[in-house]
Formats: C-alpha cells, structure tokens, sequence
C-alpha cells in the first residue's frame, strides 16, 4: 500500500485549494478535431498574459458527451458550461470570467427552441437525464494522470477486493449485480466469470475487447479515452476473481488518442506497483498487453479477435467450443466489452444490491449510447436501462432539428434494426429492443428523421456489412452481396416483386445460417425496415417512387417555369451547373429540363436560389 | 454414451461425436461441401446444416462441426433445414456457376437454377477452405491461404508469388471438390493414367506389379511426412498400425566367399529422342509403360486405353528406340524385336486396332521365335522397313485431323510415308545401370565399352570377372531376354557354388605379405594394389594383404619404402641367397 500513499496533488475537480478555478476543457476525439487543444492552448497563453497561472488551472479531460457542442469548457466550481469555443473567443472570457467573475452569456449553451442560455451544465437537458456509472469520470478528472483517478476513489475496488473478498465472492458479486455484456449480444456477465473461474487450467486469460467499428459508434473510445484506468481496474478484479494473470487490451488502430492514453494510464498504473509482480503487496500478479486492430470489423466477434490476438487470419470459427473454454492459445479467455469492464469496479466499491436496484428486471445498471443522426444533441450519453426510446430522443437528445418529422431510430450498429415511431415508448433494456427486431448492441443509436430513405438505410448498412463479412462462411459472404445487389436495384428503380420475395427468404437464410454474430445479425436492417416500412418498398418497385427523393434515380427534376422567371429571372445558374447539359433556356426566361437528357444528380435542385426546381 | 434422436430415430454415440458423424451411423446422408473427415471442420459452406430441438427451441445448426447433446433431436431434412440449403446452394451456385458439384446438389432440392446474380461464369471455387486446410493441417506448409475479405475472398499464395513453401504435394488439388485447383505437368504433359507419367507419384507404392516382397512402402522423397513432419494420415487410417516412419534404410556388412553381381539393366529415356514426342504427345507411350496398361491389375484393370479413355483403333510401334543408333547406343538391344511383336499380338487383340511396326531389321533367331513372326505375318500385321523419322500431331489432311502421325522411309517401296495413328508405342532399348561405373569400381572388375560388366573370357570364362570370386548373372553383362538370362545365371550359380562346395581357395604361392614390425602405415601401397588386396588395419596401424586376392604381382613390395612389404618366393634374403649362389661359380 506504500505507493498509494503518495499525496494526490490537488488538481482533481472538486479540489478548491489552491486553485480558485478549475477550467475543464474536453479533449475527446469530438472537441480534439473540433479544436479543442488550439483553444486550450489560447486559454493558456491567455491565463499566462494575466497572470492567473496560480489561480486558474486548465485541465484536458476525456469525453464530455455533448458533441454536438464542441468544443467544450466547464468552469468548476460553479459549473458553468461553455460550448462551441473558438479561439478568438479566448481574451473576452478569461478577461470576462476569469478574471473579472462575470460568466460570458454568449458563449453558453442556448437549446434550439429557446432564447435563454443555460449556465449550469446540470441544468441542461442532455446532462439532466443521465446517470453517470460507466462514465463516472468523464469530464471530470485528467485521464493521462493517475492521481485524478485515484482521488476519485479510483483503485479502491481493486484494493477491496484482494484484501477483503475471495475470488468466489467476487465472481459471485457479478452474478449478484445482473450485469449482462456490454458489447453486443447482452450474456449475464457473472455467469461467464463462474464458467472461467470454474476451468482447470494453469493459464487463463482475460480480454477487453475494444475493437469498437459500429459505424456512429464511439461508446468504447470516450471511455477509454476519459478514464482509462476504470477498464484497467475492472480487468484487474476480473483476473483476480477468475484467476487469470495475463490481459490483453484489443483495440482498433483507428482510435489513436484512445491508445495512446491507454498506454499513459497502464505505464503509470505499472509505476504505481498497480500492474505487474505482487499488486498492493499480496500475491497477486497481473501483466497488461495492448493489442492493435488492423481494421477488420469482424474482429469485434470473440473469436475473431482471439485468432487475431494469435496472429492469424482474423476470421471466426464455429462456437463451441467457447473461448472460456479454449481460448486465447487454446486457454480458458474470458472476454468483456471495454463498457462491462468499466462498470466492474464501482460494482464492487458499492455493492451489487446498488446496482441491481438500477435499471429493470432483467437489464441491471446502465447502457451508454451514442447519439447521431438526425438529432439536435448529438453525443455520448449514459441512461438506466428501461428509459424510453422517446426519453432518449427527445429530452436528452433535444429532438428532431429544422422541425422535421421522426421517422426511425436504429440502434445497435449495423447489425440493429430501424424502430419506428410507434414503438418509442419500448423500454430500453435487451428483451425489448429484440423483440422489435432490433437489438441493444453495443450503443450505437442513429436517430433518422422524415428525408430518410428507409431502402436506402438498409442498403447503407448492408454495404457496411458486405464490405466486412470475412468471406469465410457462404451465406454471410454472399448473402449479404446479394441482398445489397437486390437493394441497389430496388433504389434504382428496377425492383420487381420477385426480388422483394427473393430478398425477404434471403434474409431469413443469412440470419438462421451465417456462422458468427455478423451475418447472423447483417439482415437485421433489410427484416426491421420491411417490417415497418414495407410501403415504402413498394413504392419504389410499384411507383417506381421514393418518397424521402434520397433514391434519384427515382427522381425527376422540374422546373416550374413561373418561378424561374418572375423570382429568378430565369438566372441559368442550373443551366450552367448541369453536367448533362440537359436544361435550356435564355436569361430572363423560364428554363426547361430534358428529361432524356437528365442524369438525375439532383445538382439543378442544389444550386437554384428560387426554390423553382422540385422533384417529384 | 450420448442418447439422442435423428429424424425420430433414437441412436447412442460417444460423446464428442458430431451430428454429422451420428447421422452417418444410422444412415442419414447430409450433404457436406467443406467437410473432410481427415481435416478439422470448418462450418463455411452451410450446407451441412440441420435442424436441432433442444431445450431453448429450434434452432439451425451446421453438423459438420456441432458436437451432440443429450436429448437432443435431430432433423436431417426438416422444410427449414431444405429452405436454408436450397439457398445456401443457391448462392454458392451464382458466386461459382462452373462448380458442378454445386449445380448437382442444388438439383437434389429442386433447384434448377440460381436466383441470384452471378459475375464470372467461369468460377470454380466456391471458397470452402479445404485447401487451405489440408495444406496447412496435412501438408503442415501453409503455403495457400485466404486474402482479402468478404467477396473478394480468394485462395491465393502470400503476395499473389510463388513460393518456396510449396513442397507441391497435390494436397490441395486432391481436396478439392469442385477441380478449382488442378496441377500442371512441368513439361506441360497432360496426366494419362495418374500412375504412369505425371505429376508426383503417390508417396506410398508397390514398386511394381508382381513385386517381391508384394508390400507397399513409403517413398521418403515423396512423402509428405518425411518433407514436413506432418500429414501422418496413413498411420492414422492404417487399421493394423503397420506404420513405422521411425523405420530407416541400414547397411548390414555380410562377410561372403563369393559374390553375384546381377544388376540388370535401364530402358532408354524415350525422351531423350525429342522427335517422337514423348513427353510431350499424349498417348505416346514407351513399351513399359503398356506392359503396365495391359496388365490385368495395373491402372485400367489390363485395357488399353487412350487419356481420354477411348480404345485406340490404330496403333504404331517404333522398333530400335535408342538402339542401333549412332546417336545413342550402337549395339542391338536383342529383346525389342520380340517384345514389339508380342505387344503388336496383343494390341490387335485386345483392341483389334490395326498395327503398324516399324524396323530397321527383324531380329528374330532363337526357338521358335521366327514361328512367332510368321504368324503375325499370317494375322495381317503391317510390317514396314524403315526407321521412322518422327512423330508429329500436325495433321496435313482430314484423315490426320486429331491423329498422331508417324512418318518414315519404308525402304522396301522405297517412299517416304506418313501414316496416322491413334497411339504410339516406343520399343525403348536396354541400357546399363547409370551406377554401373561405380560398381565396378567397388568390384575391381571392367566394363566393355557401351558400360556393360565385361566377363573374364567370351568363351572361356563368360560368367566370371577377373575378380576372383565375383560372378555375372544376366543382363547387367550385356541385353539379355528372360530365357538367356535364367540359362547364364545359372551358369553363374553353379561357378559359385563349386567354391562353396570346395569350401577352401587355392591360393598363388607366391603371394605378397607385410612384416607388421617394420610397416610404417604410410598406405602407399594400397592405392597402388591392382587387386585391391590391401587393407589397412586402423588400430594397428599397418597395411595388411588379404592373401585371397593377391595375385603375386610384386608391385606393392617394389612400392614399400621401409621394405616392410614382401614376397613369398622373392623375399630379399633368397634373391641375395641366389645370387650369390649364381655368383659362386665365377
């Protein structure tokens, strides 16, 4: 315990000495490409020209989860919340605020519908209905140093659980607490540690797999990149309970804050005697390893990734046996999602009654998610489960933006489905959002609103899965080409009702018989969307129509001809663009589009200023 | 003992057998794509798949690989499980249109025709993985795998290159169900019967047809264990574990009195005589080689059949194939003539094709040997005088179209003719050993000019050498046919076999011999023994002469600097002795 006994400096959040303010800036990978470290080094210029130095002290934390907002800046300890910062904005609030107390109202967060800005970040919406579990940290503490985590009761657990419980006990905490699998497919995480804990053998491993590719996704980044040592943590009590000693960390080469802060975290924890020989001077050893992704999607799938780890061919093969089984080099792996290791750590500090008593029946605690798409506040955010699917779109999400009408939401990545309107109230919890034909996955949720093609959504997601189907097995490699080849040829206008059949018996085939979670889940968007939205199908076989006009082939461009003339005076900026050369007409007069002719990009309706082109 | 039930049949198998193999038991046939029994399944080509009920419902499932359960109940041919296949095959049949095997199962189920669309009406592979499989579990090189994903999956060596690590087993093309992978003759032959030519030899042979002992053995070059430590699947199938790779060649030194030498002979490499096109023309076979296609257990069960499988229904055999030629042997291999008429005899019996001989000479003394040639005659062989210039598959008129055409000078017309056939058999000559020279070396005996093991006296002596004790039996000595080689090997049995009997050696008397105490071990002397008498004994450290071989001839005491090496008869005492003995009476 001798290590932990160095003082934590007091740079923490809550900390008030001896800093007056503590200024949290978000150096997530949304506010980072945002321009969030340019601000923070203008912030420190600035504080320097003043002389604030000791007084101010600017922090980078991970992922704040308002991404819509970036780049972010709170100001503790009245927690004021500044959003969209730029650079040139600097001297006026550190002048205004910093150094004179007055908070700049102009660069707080105003809600879309109303006029009044909102200074305290807990009173806005987004962060009002979230609980904080997995991202107990986020936004709160520096995730390159350790002490903030430490000083947020970090590695507590850790210690809890070596010198006060046994490995049954807290295999048995889990089982207790009803945490099910972050990652996709929602096992009861508890019961997975029983059936590692359980194997005889001399080596096991543990594995968190952060191979995060769902397109929309980042849940797994945030978390590594806000607090990396609450996954560092959860794998240490997990290894301790089911008796491993080695981990491997498996994340994607694409998230390179994410790694890099990773490696950050674990090389402090190692000085901090937290990794490696005798941790917190008992018996127990634990080496970390950080493995890079090389981009496949399919590694996301447990064996997969383990193959992947083993430096083969990063393909699944047929379960059983399971990886608890024979795993990594044949040796029983136990194999969580980087969310499930993030939660395992406060599991145990507070006890699996607490966690269990959030949440519903069957799913426990809480479910990150990102939110994209067609949506005013786009970002990162924690829910209990059983929260409505409305809830999440509408008070936290803020709604639909430009007054458009919802249409759908797809949740669970490429391999979810698309909910319909009807269906908000479902709770959110793995049962239901199953049974609605789409599924929780690992969070990724995209929020589609009335100019969405629902066809082309699933042709969307469809390219996504045909292009990272591994090939190995037949109905996934060539199911899901096909089906994208049916799709293409419905949004393009030559669909018959035999394909619609062919595409329907298809999909149920690819789904019953693909060997591993990807093919087995690939149809879900061609199922849900012919569920809910069969009319649009048929509208674009039957009437050749596609109401949302995303299809253009569908399309056909018109030129209302009095409105040329008498509002645009008949301009010719369409005439020029086209690259058909398919519209005609003098200046002054009303132009004519050649139907023939035209190669419907749809480039007329984009430049015209007069609202006199629309397609119909 | 698991108990389940398939298609409402109960059955009880060991644990860890798979539904496949279960089903198997009691008859139920699943169809399989990328199931092998030797290779770890692979559960890619979903063909496999039936319909299982267990306690969580109905559930498809590939039986290739799943492993059965107790209480479990089993459907092999369920609508559900006929719906997944028929697609399945469906897909598999645009993705690989030229797979028939493909096609044909699909059509099991009805299914005509793929639904779906298909880009390269020329696939083959249908990506099952069996290759790559046995290469890497059967072959342990790993020399093919996939590259690139989802429907640019291909099998392909690292980097598109060839590689070293192919050891070209054939393992991949063997496993391939669907002939996507074939493999190439380096000279571009196209394989006949697969044992006769052509690619590798299956590593695992009797020898020959009849052979004595009439066991198969391992042929370390070829096999695929010996190259890689791995494959092993011979000891695994071999039911009495008659398998030993441990096993090695040794080389047991038998002390002997008298020695045989009865090597035999080669055939002529046919393909050395590039203008008869063999190696090259299909169905230009040598006379060996029809021996093997004529005999009734050999490859085709003793037809005579072309490489597409039809009957030849003409035939040319070319006499003197590296005989009697200048640019290859000189001498007359003696057996062509008899052996061509008796393959000519039984081709136009077995075929009824007409023949066409083609000689410089009819060779045929010996008993009853021109009886044999009359009667072929009789039968309406053709007979043409001639050596024939060459064999072409360039046809100049309708009747050669798709024909080999033989074109020689029949010199009893005195006309150039070209004469079509269907096949051509090469009358190949008999050539020595090509260790011949090594071996009489070891034996200390000579080699006629051609190669062949030279007897002491043509007359006199024709089986011994002028090793004593070393004798030839048949036709390493020079071409021989059966009749001649029993006779003259029985002659060179009875040679060894009076030394036997006598059971001692009459020896010269005046033999060389070393005084141990005064040899140095310089071992001059033993390169310099004509008859390779001299020995050197290692941990004495002297010369020593095997009195047997010596011949007397005193070279090797002339040679002995120390003087150690002397001669019975000629010691230097009893020369000084008789000399001055001469000298007394001047």
């Amino acid at each position: 315990m001798e290590q932990l006994n160095t003082e934590p400096t007091k740079t923490t959040a809550n900390a008030q000495k001896p800093f007056r303010m503590s200024v949290l800036v978000c150096a997530g990978t949304g506010c980072v490409s945002n321009n969030s470290f340019k601000v923070m080094e203008a912030l420190q210029d600035e504080i320097k020209k003043h002389n604030l130095e000791k007084e101010i002290q600017i922090v980078g934390t991970g992922c704040n989860g308002f991404c819509a907002e970036g780049p972010l800046l709170v100001v503790q300890p009245d927690e004021i919340f500044y959003a969209q910062l730029k650079v040139k904005d600097i001297p006026l609030l550190v002048e205004e605020h910093f150094l004179k107390g007055r908070p700049v109202e102009k660069f707080m967060y105003t809600p879309p519908e109303g006029e009044v800005a909102i200074p305290k970040m807990s009173d806005i919406d987004f962060f009002a209905h979230q609980r904080l579990i997995a991202l107990r940290n986020r936004g709160l503490i520096d995730p390159e140093k350790i002490d903030e985590y430490i000083g947020r009761d970090g590695y507590t657990a850790i210690a809890k659980a070596l010198t006060e419980m046994s490995p049954a006990e807290i295999v048995q905490e889990i089982v207790d607490s009803g945490l099910r699998g972050r990652g996709g497919a929602g096992f009861p995480s508890g019961v997975k540690w029983q059936l590692c804990a359980k194997q005889d053998s001399d080596t096991k491993y543990i594995v968190c797999n952060a191979d995060e590719g769902d397109p929309g996704a980042f849940m797994d980044r945030s978390i590594i990149e806000s607090d990396p040592h609450s996954v560092i943590e959860g794998m240490l009590i997990g290894a301790f309970g089911m008796g491993a000693s080695e981990g491997f960390i498996y994340i994607r080469n694409e998230y390179p804050l994410a790694l890099e802060r990773l490696h950050v975290a674990i090389e402090q924890a190692e000085k901090y005697g937290l990794l490696g020989e005798n941790i917190l001077g008992t018996n127990f050893s634990f080496k970390m390893n950080v493995v890079r992704g090389a981009g496949a999607f399919v590694c996301g799938e447990e064996t997969a990734l383990i193959a992947s780890i083993e430096g083969k061919l990063g393909e699944p093969r047929p379960r059983p046996p399971y990886p608890v089984e024979s795993g990594l080099w044949g040796k029983p792996t136990n194999i969580n999602n980087v969310e499930t290791w993030a939660n395992v750590p406060i599991i145990i500090d507070r006890g699996a009654k607490w966690f269990a008593s959030i949440g519903t029946e069957t799913s426990k605690g809480t479910k990150v998610f990102s939110l994209v798409g067609k949506i005013n506040n786009t970002g990162l955010l924690e829910v209990p489960m059983g929260i409505t699917l409305r809830d999440i779109i509408y008070k936290i999400g803020g709604g639909i933006p430009n007054g458009k009408k919802f249409k759908a939401i797809q949740s669970g990545g490429p391999s979810g489905g698309c909910i319909p309107e009807d269906q908000l109230d479902l709770p959110v919890d793995y049962e239901s959002l199953s049974e609605a034909g789409s599924m929780m996955g690992s969070g990724g949720m995209v929020v589609m609103d009335e100019d969405t093609c629902m066809v082309d959504v699933a042709r969307y997601f469809l390219t996504f899965t045909r292009d990272e189907s591994c090939g190995k097995c037949a109905p996934c490699r060539e199911g899901t080409w096909q089906m994208h080849e049916i799709l293409t040829k419905i949004t393009e206008g030559n669909g018959t009702l035999n394909d619609l059949a062919v595409l329907e018996a298809l999909a149920e085939v690819v789904k019953d018989t693909s060997l591993c979670g990807l093919g087995q889940t690939a149809p879900n968007p061609v199922i849900t969307t012919l569920r809910y939205f069969r009319d649009e199908y048929l509208a674009h076989i039957e009437k050749k129509e596609c109401q949302a006009h995303v299809c253009r082939e569908l399309n056909t461009y018109i030129i209302h001809g009095d409105v040329c003339k008498t509002d645009g005076k008949g301009c010719g900026v369409c005439r020029r663009e086209c690259p058909d050369k398919a519209i005609t007409g003098e200046k002054g007069k009303a132009h004519v589009i050649d139907q023939q002719l035209c190669g419907k990009c749809g480039v007329c309706y984009d430049v015209c200023n007069f609202n006199a082109i629309t397609i119909e | 003992m698991i108990s389940l039930k398939i298609n409402g049949k109960p059955i009880q198998v060991e644990s860890g057998t798979t539904i496949l193999q279960a089903a198997k038991q009691l008859g139920f046939e699943i169809p399989t794509l990328c199931y092998h029994p030797q290779l770890e399944p692979y559960a890619a080509c979903r063909v496999c798949t039936v319909e299982v009920k267990n306690e969580k419902g109905n559930k498809l499932m590939t039986s290739c690989n799943s492993i059965v359960e107790d209480g479990m109940e089993v459907q092999t041919d369920s609508d559900a499980v006929a719906q997944a296949r028929k697609i399945n095959l469906q897909l598999l049949m645009a993705q690989a249109p030229a797979a028939e095997i493909v096609s044909e199962m699909a059509a099991n189920y009805g299914v005509g025709d793929t639904a779906f669309l298909s880009e390269n009406a020329e696939e083959k592979c249908i990506l099952c993985g069996l290759c790559v499989r046995a290469c890497e579990q059967v072959a342990g090189t790993s020399a093919i795998g996939f590259a690139n994903r989802g429907k640019d999956r291909v099998v392909t060596t690292p980097f598109d290159v060839q590689n070293e690590a192919c050891i070209t087993c054939g393992s991949c093309a063997f496993v391939c169900p669907t002939g996507a992978i074939t493999m190439d003759d380096p000279f571009g032959r196209e394989v006949i019967h697969d044992e006769m030519t052509l690619g590798p030899d299956k590593a695992i042979t009797v020898p020959f047809m009849q052979a004595v002992p009439n066991a198969p053995a391992i042929d370390t070059e070829a096999c695929i264990h010996f190259k890689t430590d791995a494959c092993g699947l011979c000891a695994e199938v071999c039911e009495p574990e008659a398998i030993d790779y441990s096993q090695k060649d040794e080389i047991e030194e038998v002390e002997v009195g008298t020695i045989l030498l009865a090597t035999g002979f080669k055939t002529f490499d046919a393909s050395r005589i590039a203008k008869y096109g063999y190696g090259k023309l299909p169905n230009v076979i040598t006379s060996l080689e029809f021996e093997k296609l004529s005999n009734a257990s050999g490859p085709t069960g003793g037809d005579i059949l072309m490489q597409d499988g039809s009957v030849p229904k003409s035939v040319g055999i070319i006499h003197c194939v590296g005989s009697r030629d200048d640019n290859y042997n000189k001498y007359c291999s003696k057996v062509c003539c008899m052996y061509s008429l008796k393959i000519a005899h039984l081709m136009a019996e077995k075929t009824g094709a007409e023949v066409y001989n083609f000689y410089i000479d009819m060779r045929t003394p010996g008993k009853g040997y021109e009886e044999f040639y009359e009667r072929l005659l009789e039968e309406g062989m053709h007979l043409i005088r001639g050596r024939a210039a060459d064999v072409s598959d360039w046809a100049m008129n309708e009747d050669e179209e798709g024909k080999l055409v033989i074109r020689a000078e029949d010199t009893l017309v005195g006309a150039v003719r070209r004469i079509p056939v269907d096949m051509v058999v090469l009358a190949v000559g008999l050539e020595p050993q090509p260790d011949a020279e090594e071996i009489r070396r070891k034996f200390n005996i000579s080699c006629s000019s051609d190669g062949w093991f030279l007897e002491r006296h043509p007359k006199l002596a024709p089986v011994s050498t002028f090793t004593d004790g070393v004798f030839l039996a048949g036709s390493c000595q020079g071409p021989k046919d059966i009749p001649e080689t029993v006779a003259q090997s029985g002659a060179a049995v009875a040679e060894a076999l009076a030394l036997i009997d006598r059971g001692y050696v009459e020896l010269e008397p005046n033999t060389a011999f070393i005084y141990e105490e005064e040899c140095s071990g310089c071992k001059t002397c033993i390169p310099l023994c004509p008859f390779s008498a001299i020995s050197f004994v290692e941990d004495k450290n002297v010369s020593e002469i095997n009195e047997a071989l010596c011949k007397g001839c005193g070279t090797c005491v002339a040679a002995c600097p120390s003087g150690a090496a002397q001669q019975h008869l000629f010691t230097d005492e009893q020369i000084f002795e008789e000399i001055k003995g001469v000298l007394s009476y001047v």
